[in-house]
């Protein structure tokens, strides 16, 4: 109580000045804007350069919130109207109520069975699934993940020649399936692989159109000519380099040969 | 002249009184019209599913403000949106609202899952009318186009040399991928899902976020300022913005097709 009675008698005096000195300074501020208000409008040049200034200046800020209001604040009404929302009740009658315990059961049959239906779609067999946008492969067996890693996919190159042929260098995307396996496989050149080189394209089996030994030891075939295969280039592995097929390195092919059979599926993306 | 001056002046003054007023009235009218668009759009959806959601029709039925049957007819109506998607052989995203999470799927194989740290959505979306949501969620929505920063196929033209000494060995591309991800994926229906990259790290990434935005607002608003002066309710775009990492983001955007489709679950 007592600390109450000194602290009043500290601020009082500062309490007394302060309003005494803002009086001053206030007036004479008006004062000097007064005057210099009167000296502006008798130099009517001056009054009209401010008038004009100030009416551009004003144009311009409310153009900047017309656009502001079109471009933030109108979208933002169309949320103000309230939605309709659902009154949730629980009536603990209704969960008595046999035709309510009837329609309860018949739903979760039908979700157990699209759910039966919907997982059946994920093989228990082995699968690979590749990432073209990160270059990167996943390999599951009995729907499990057993081995990951880089791998490299289409360039999205498009070779173009000036007699108007054209190949696009770019990975397929979907569901595909292993058609064939090859050990030590032997790359068939196609007319691309010429062309882009500046060679001249040989006839169809010339000894040229074959190469060993750049495919690695395995391939995979995912139909049209599309190949998953090893690669000698092992330092562009997790880049788009590739013309159309998926390159892996020695170890994850082999491991991935031996783990894919014919059928197997392959999912692109 | 002293006259002449004050006449300029007061016919200045009106000409600004108006135009101000003008632009008072027009805002007024143009928030009314922004207003009644969400309306319009429950309206065409109840119309196009035959709901009704008068209280009369839910007083004769209680079963429809059970919160379990209501849940299970969302599952339902989800799982059956998947299986028409698992059935095409194509790529398809199937985004939950519930678990914060979104799906590339094909043929019912999920090959990549993201998680989504914030989100925002239409009131609809959100809190709206269970029926309303169960109807948008029984078929999947289609994509009709798509805007984006970066290219669904970052395609390369090269031209084939001539002979050996033009040949040069491929270059090894960039795959520094840094540059900023954002999207919209327009449904048939007029629906946005809006993916925005989660990563503000630098000036250049806001920049481009806020361009890409403002660009979009801009095309909004003209399509709303064309129904609007012809005295029409603009339309409304149901939407759902997501925040992703940039590498899901882009995963997503180049994986889908350009008329993908899209499940939704709430």
């Amino acid at each position: 109580m007592e600390n109450f009675e000194i602290k009043d008698d500290i601020t009082l005096p500062v309490n007394n000045n302060a309003p005494e000195e803002e009086k001053i300074t206030s007036e004479s501020i008006l004062s000097t804007i007064k005057a210099s208000c009167r000296k502006i409008r008798s130099n009517t040049k001056v009054f009209s350069l401010i008038k004009t200034l100030s009416v551009i200046f004003a144009s311009v800020f409310a153009l900047v919130l017309l656009f502001y209001f079109l471009l933030y604040i109108a979208p933002a009404l169309k949320e103000l109207p309230g939605v309709h929302v659902t009154e949730i009740t629980n009536n603990v009658e209704l969960k008595g109520d046999p035709s309510y315990r009837k329609q309860i059961t018949q739903l979760n049959r039908d979700i157990q069975r699209l759910s039966r239906k919907y997982g059946s779609f994920t093989s228990g067999q082995s699968y690979i699934v590749i990432n073209t946008t990160d270059n990167r492969f996943f390999l599951y067996r009995n729907k499990k993940l057993v081995r990951e890693g880089f791998c490299s996919s289409g360039s999205y190159t498009l070779l173009q020649t000036e007699g108007d042929r054209k190949w696009i260098f770019k990975t397929p995307k979907g569901k595909y399936w292993i058609q064939g396996k090859l050990t030590n496989p032997v790359w068939r050149k196609p007319d691309w692989a010429f062309v882009e080189e500046g060679l001249p394209i040989p006839s169809k089996d010339h000894n040229s159109r074959y190469e060993y030994g750049v495919l690695g030891d395995y391939a995979l075939s995912i139909g049209d000519g599309y190949l998953i295969h090893g690669t000698i280039y092992k330092r562009f592995l997790g880049m788009p380099v590739t013309h159309g097929c998926v390159r892996l390195a020695d170890d994850d092919l082999e491991v991935i040969f031996n783990t894919l059979n014919i059928g197997s599926k392959v999912y692109i993306f | 002249m002293e006259t002449e001056t004050e006449k300029k002046i007061s016919d200045t003054n009106i000409a600004l009184i108006s135009i101000s007023v003008f632009l008072v009235i027009f805002i007024i009218y143009y928030s009314v019209m922004m207003m009644l668009s969400p309306g319009k759009k429950y309206a065409a959806i109840r119309n196009e599913f035959g709901i009704d959601t008068t209280e009369k029709s839910r007083g004769s039925n209680p079963i429809f403000s059970d919160s379990t049957y209501l849940k299970l007819l969302k599952e339902k109506a989800f799982l059956q949106s998947r299986m028409i998607m698992a059935e095409s052989d194509s790529i398809y995203l199937t985004l939950n609202l519930s678990d914060s999470t979104m799906n590339l799927e094909i043929s019912g194989v999920s090959v990549h899952q993201a998680r989504f740290s914030y989100m925002e959505a239409s009131k609809i979306f959100l809190k709206g009318d269970e029926n309303l949501i169960l109807s948008l969620m029984t078929s999947p929505f289609t994509i009709a186009k798509d805007r984006a920063t970066i290219k669904k196929e970052p395609v390369l033209v090269k031209m084939a040399p001539r002979d050996t000494s033009e040949y040069k060995p491929d270059v090894v591309p960039d795959t520094s991928l840094t540059e900023p991800v954002n999207y919209i994926l327009e449904m048939t229906d007029g629906t946005r899902i809006y993916i925005c990259q989660e990563e503000e790290d630098n000036a250049r990434e806001r920049r481009s976020q806020f361009r890409f935005d403002l660009n979009y607002r801009m095309v909004d608003a003209w399509s709303c300022m064309k129904s609007i002066v012809r005295f029409r309710i603009p339309d409304y775009h149901l939407y759902i913005k997501i925040y992703l990492p940039r590498s899901d983001a882009r995963i997503i955007y180049r994986a889908i097709p350009k008329y993908g489709q899209v499940g939704l679950y709430r």
